[in-house]
């Protein structure tokens, strides 16, 4: 079994100051944001630059430059509801350490960035929604065949479609979380790779109590069989969860110091 | 139908490590393939064969070995003679009468008959201890400066000593550091990670995974190279991507097979056959589960592991 | 090989009918590989689908017996490349090459040099369990008459002949004791398969390369055969571990049925009179697949470290090995000399045994029974203590069989010394070293001082 791929979310246009250096294409915050994600054990960066109506393209593609080049060619995830700016990123990205993720399609109205996915080579991820939030299971999979019958029909491996099953909040959906974990078991099952954004689950939690939820969570979900996730890898707490749930599943070897490498 | 076989190739590969100078220097490693798959894709350096010698000379050695240093005296005499033999990569330098619960020779004593062996060769060297810790941490750190410029491996840093061997090999004298663990495979990992963190080179890391002979609890053997094998190439894990070395000699000319008399086990027949042959199938089986150099003791044992890798790769 | 939802997945319909009680067809192949529902359940599933899938299911590698009696061997029924994923089930084979190109004197001397290596080696009896009889065209002596004479030695015979009508007549005298006929081949496939099947007997398969025999490995499961085995010699020695790996590779790995047979793999092709080689080729093809090896002579040299590792390699990772617990007395030890005792596991017995046979002085080495487990292992699972050793004491007899009084304990367990003696009256008991290499230096110690 692989590693467990961790996906950097930092480089948000939520953020504000990450959007003011997109927008000014100022390096450094961003280039400070990446190394710290990188030295803490991130093996993709999500770039997130909005909806970037426009002047995506550039900004992307300027994002994409700066990264690799800075740090040997990091594998990125292109993050934007803007489909010229994935394409212009995949066009200036280095495949050396990884091909590009597109993030993301789902069901609905997004199916489509499944068929930029293939036709640029690249890793997809798939949320198993269309509009609203599914109501259950039997929804969630018939999203994901939908999905999957999709990128397989465009060409795709399927181990290049990540499928997401869509991390809810527990302050609010508490009673969904069981199934969103075994949502992950069936993907696992199919002989599915699975992502998502899993710090959606404290949403609105104290601060200090985010990093234990995250942590409980990707312990249960890795459990399951999630492959990756997007993550805040400047979470030690969850970092070194990752670390350890890796050496349970036989993903890496452990050695003594396996929490510094 | 043509059958149609998938390439078993990996993106990741072993790390390609030099020992030596010159047109002699040897290459271990690099491949990105499991153990001798050159159908998968070419093995650009084949597996190394080196020959032991040890600080006893001829003393220790078997009957069916001594003969083959005929008129040798000195254990340079040794050595020159060693390198004329058919196959032979390198020379392995074993300071075995170190030990204090042996001949307890002093450090001087042996690094002065290291000189010797050094001077006697431009074959690349593998410097060996004395197997006792405390001893080979200041044995192999002085072996290690007396043959400066040489480029040898040490053999090795434990993890009781890791810190003053791999420092003095690995960053004062700049040889390559090998680095021993006794069949346990995380410790194998740790040993790199310590070595790494100590600020040795990956590059200069040679690892001695532990051996046995063929029949002696062999399966641990198998099993720890070939896990390691597995992750280094299939989980591209650069804590185990180094190469491979196993002193073969030291672990079957002592067993029953090689020591036991043709008087006392007729049935067995010639005692020299039995322990080329307990030598040559071990090393062969050390070479399949993923060794990228062996260290043997019998020049025809040499002979043979040498074809054996000339035909396979 | 268990198949995942989604190799279903490729091969259903994707109708989402719902007639199979499933709300789409993905939900239904999940619960079709995980057993949960017969893949009968669904309507619209194509014929061709469902036997592509029965195909997936079945094993990996067949399992492919020869010989017959005492001399049955079984061979293939592999699940995994790699010992430690599992386990291997069907160990390498080892046979000696005849052959009608010989000269009767010869094939006599080494019909009489066969028999020679058979012990013992850990309850496992170790001995050349097939014969080669090889059939040269221009040979100098009768075929049929060296088969029977081979037979005679009770051992699985391989007849390596690509001529049918002598195949057949060699048959004729050895068929019931089920030997591999090994000479299909591209051009004479539909005549030797005519004549193992007729006799019953497993065909063995070669060809120039791969491709060649892969044609003829489907030309003969065409014919309704799949009672094979796989000659995978080919011109070089390069040749030959490629072929046997890539076979192997593609019947575990990718799932190619047509590839799942066990491999006869024939050193004297290509490794002549290179004794030397081929024991090293011996212990390779021991690691990487091969089911049969064939050598020109076996002899104690060869054997003794390959039936070794083959004993090592082929031992089931979950199930330590265990020496037979006794008193085993070393360097002509007797009811006088000093006793040691250890655990039962394998590895510790060798290691211990080989340093004490190293220290020459004499000494009554016993193990009891401690469930195969090292001696920290074994003291934490409280398989060695002080009661386990007072029990194996009266239930061996040891006081009556041994006079000596003094008893060496391993140095992991110095904590037993006192529980020991007190259990033991009488035994005065010593501590070893921590290590078995330093023995040698402790018993020529004790037997310097007077006390060994």
């Amino acid at each position: 079994m692989a590693k467990f791929v961790t996906i950097g979310e930092r480089l948000s246009t939520t953020a504000p100051a990450v959007n003011k250096a997109f927008l000014e294409r100022d390096p450094e915050p961003i280039l400070k944001r990446a190394k710290q994600q990188l030295d803490a054990g991130a093996v993709y960066l999500d770039v997130n630059i909005g909806p970037a109506e426009g002047y995506g393209p550039d900004l992307m593609k300027w994002a994409v430059q700066l990264l690799q080049g800075e740090f040997d060619n990091v594998p990125l995830a292109l993050d934007t509801a803007n489909m010229a700016a994935i394409e212009a990123g995949i066009s200036v990205y280095n495949r050396a350490k990884g091909k590009p993720i597109v993030n993301s399609a789902d069901a609905g109205s997004r199916i489509e960035y499944l068929d930029l996915a293939a036709a640029n080579d690249a890793i997809c991820i798939a949320l198993c929604n269309a509009e609203g939030i599914a109501k259950d299971n039997d929804e969630r999979m018939g999203y994901c065949q939908t999905l999957l019958e999709r990128g397989l029909e465009h060409g795709m491996e399927a181990e290049d479609i990540w499928f997401d099953p869509l991390f809810l909040v527990v302050k609010g959906m508490q009673d969904k979380q069981m199934d969103i974990l075994e949502c992950i078991k069936m993907f696992s099952d199919m002989g599915l790779n699975s992502t998502g954004g899993l710090s959606n689950n404290s949403n609105g939690m104290p601060k200090h109590i985010r990093p234990i939820m995250d942590s409980a969570l990707v312990a249960m979900a890795m459990m399951q069989g999630l492959t990756s996730a997007i993550v805040n890898p400047n979470d030690l707490r969850l970092m070194e969860t990752i670390k350890s749930c890796d050496v349970f599943k036989g993903n890496t070897l452990y050695a003594d110091s396996y929490l510094e490498i | 139908m043509p059958f149609t076989a998938k390439s078993g190739k990996f993106n990741a590969s072993i790390n390609t490590v030099t020992v030596g100078t010159g047109d002699k220097a040897i290459k271990i490693g690099g491949e990105n393939v499991l153990p001798l798959y050159s159908f998968d894709a070419a093995i650009e350096n084949a597996p190394k064969v080196g020959i032991e010698i040890t600080d006893f000379g001829m003393e220790n050695e078997p009957e069916c070995v001594k003969k083959y240093y005929e008129g040798c005296t000195t254990v340079a005499d040794m050595v020159k003679k060693a390198a004329t033999f058919e196959g032979v990569d390198f020379i392995s330098f074993r300071m075995e009468g170190g030990d204090p619960n042996g001949a307890n020779k002093s450090t001087e004593e042996l690094v002065a008959m290291l000189k010797e062996v050094a001077e006697a060769t431009d074959l690349p060297l593998v410097v060996c201890g004395s197997k006792n810790v405390e001893k080979d941490s200041e044995l192999l750190v002085k072996a290690a400066e007396a043959v400066q410029g040489k480029n040898a491996l040490i053999l090795a840093a434990k993890e009781e000593n890791y810190k003053a061997v791999g420092a003095a090999a690995g960053l004062a004298y700049n040889q390559v550091v090998g680095a021993e663990s006794s069949v346990d495979i995380n410790l194998a990992k740790q040993l790199n990670v310590l070595m790494t963190q100590l600020g040795v080179n990956a590059g200069s890391v040679v690892m001695n995974v532990g051996t046995a002979a063929a029949g002696y609890g062999y399966e641990y053997v198998a099993s720890t190279m070939q896990r390691i094998k597995a992750a280094a190439l299939s989980q591209n894990d650069a804590q185990l991507q180094m190469p491979i070395i196993t002193p073969v000699a030291s672990e079957v000319w002592g067993t029953k097979e090689a020591t036991q008399a043709e008087a006392d086990t007729p049935e067995w027949g010639d005692q020299e056959k039995r322990g080329i042959d307990m030598e040559v199938e071990t090393a062969a089986a050390d070479l399949a589960c993923g060794s990228n150099a062996v260290i043997l003791k019998h020049p025809v044992s040499v002979a043979t592991i040498s074809k054996l890798i000339k035909e396979l790769v | 090989m268990a198949l995942k939802g989604l190799d279903i997945f490729k091969l259903s319909p994707k109708k989402n009918c719902k007639e199979c009680g499933s709300p789409t067809c993905m939900a239904f192949c999940m619960k079709v590989a995980q057993g949960a529902v017969d893949i009968s359940a669904c309507p619209y599933f194509s014929e061709d689908a469902k036997a592509q899938l029965s195909e997936a299911t079945a094993p990996p590698m067949k399992t492919v017996k020869v010989g017959a009696g005492d001399a049955e061997l079984t061979l293939g029924g592999e699940t995994v490349m790699d010992r430690h994923e599992k386990t291997y089930v069907s160990k390498t084979r080892y046979a000696v090459a005849l052959c009608n190109c010989m000269d009767d004197a010869t094939i006599d001397a080494k019909i009489a040099e066969i028999p020679k290596v058979d012990y013992e080696r850990i309850g496992e009896r170790m001995f050349v369990e097939a014969i080669y009889v090889n059939y040269a065209a221009d040979g100098q002596s009768d075929y049929v008459e060296l088969v029977k004479k081979a037979a005679a030695l009770n051992r699985v015979l391989i007849l390596g002949c690509t001529d049918a009508s002598v195949a057949k007549a060699a048959l004729a005298v050895c068929k019931d004791c089920k030997p591999v006929l090994n000479g299909a081949t591209a051009a004479n496939y539909a005549d030797m398969n005519a004549v193992a099947t007729e006799a019953g007997v497993v065909l063995g398969v070669s060809g120039a390369d791969m491709n060649e025999i892969y044609d003829t490995v489907k030309a003969l499961e065409g014919l309704g055969n799949k009672n094979l085995v796989v000659d995978t010699t080919g011109a070089t020695v390069k040749e030959t571990f490629a072929n046997t790996v890539q076979l192997r590779k593609a019947a575990i790995k990718d799932n190619d049925r047509s590839c799942g047979y066990p491999s006869i793999v024939n050193l004297v092709k290509v490794a002549k009179d290179d004794m030397h080689l081929q024991a090293a080729l011996a212990a390779v093809l021991t690691i990487k697949y091969g089911s049969i090896v064939v050598m020109q002579e076996m002899t104690y040299a060869e054997a003794l470290p390959l039936y070794g590792l083959r004993q090592n390699i082929f031992t089931d990772p979950q199930k330590p090995m265990r020496v037979e617990p006794g008193i085993y007395p070393l360097n002509g030890a007797d009811e006088n000399s000093i006793c040691l005792t250890t655990v039962d596991f394998a590895l510790t017995y060798f290691l211990v045994s080989g340093e004490l046979e190293r220290s020459g002085v004499p000494v009554n080495l016993i193990i009891s029974d401690a469930g195969g487990l090292s001696v920290l292992t074994a003291w934490a699972a409280g398989k060695l203590s002080s009661s386990s050793i007072e029990k194996f004491w009266k239930e061996q007899d040891i006081e009556g069989k041994v006079k000596n009084r003094k008893l060496i304990i391993p140095g992991k367990v110095a904590v037993l010394k006192g529980e020991i003696e007190a259990k033991l009256p009488g035994w005065e008991v010593i501590i070893a070293p921590k290590e078995a290499v330093q023995l040698v230096k402790f018993l020529k110690d004790m037997q310097a001082n007077g006390e060994a």
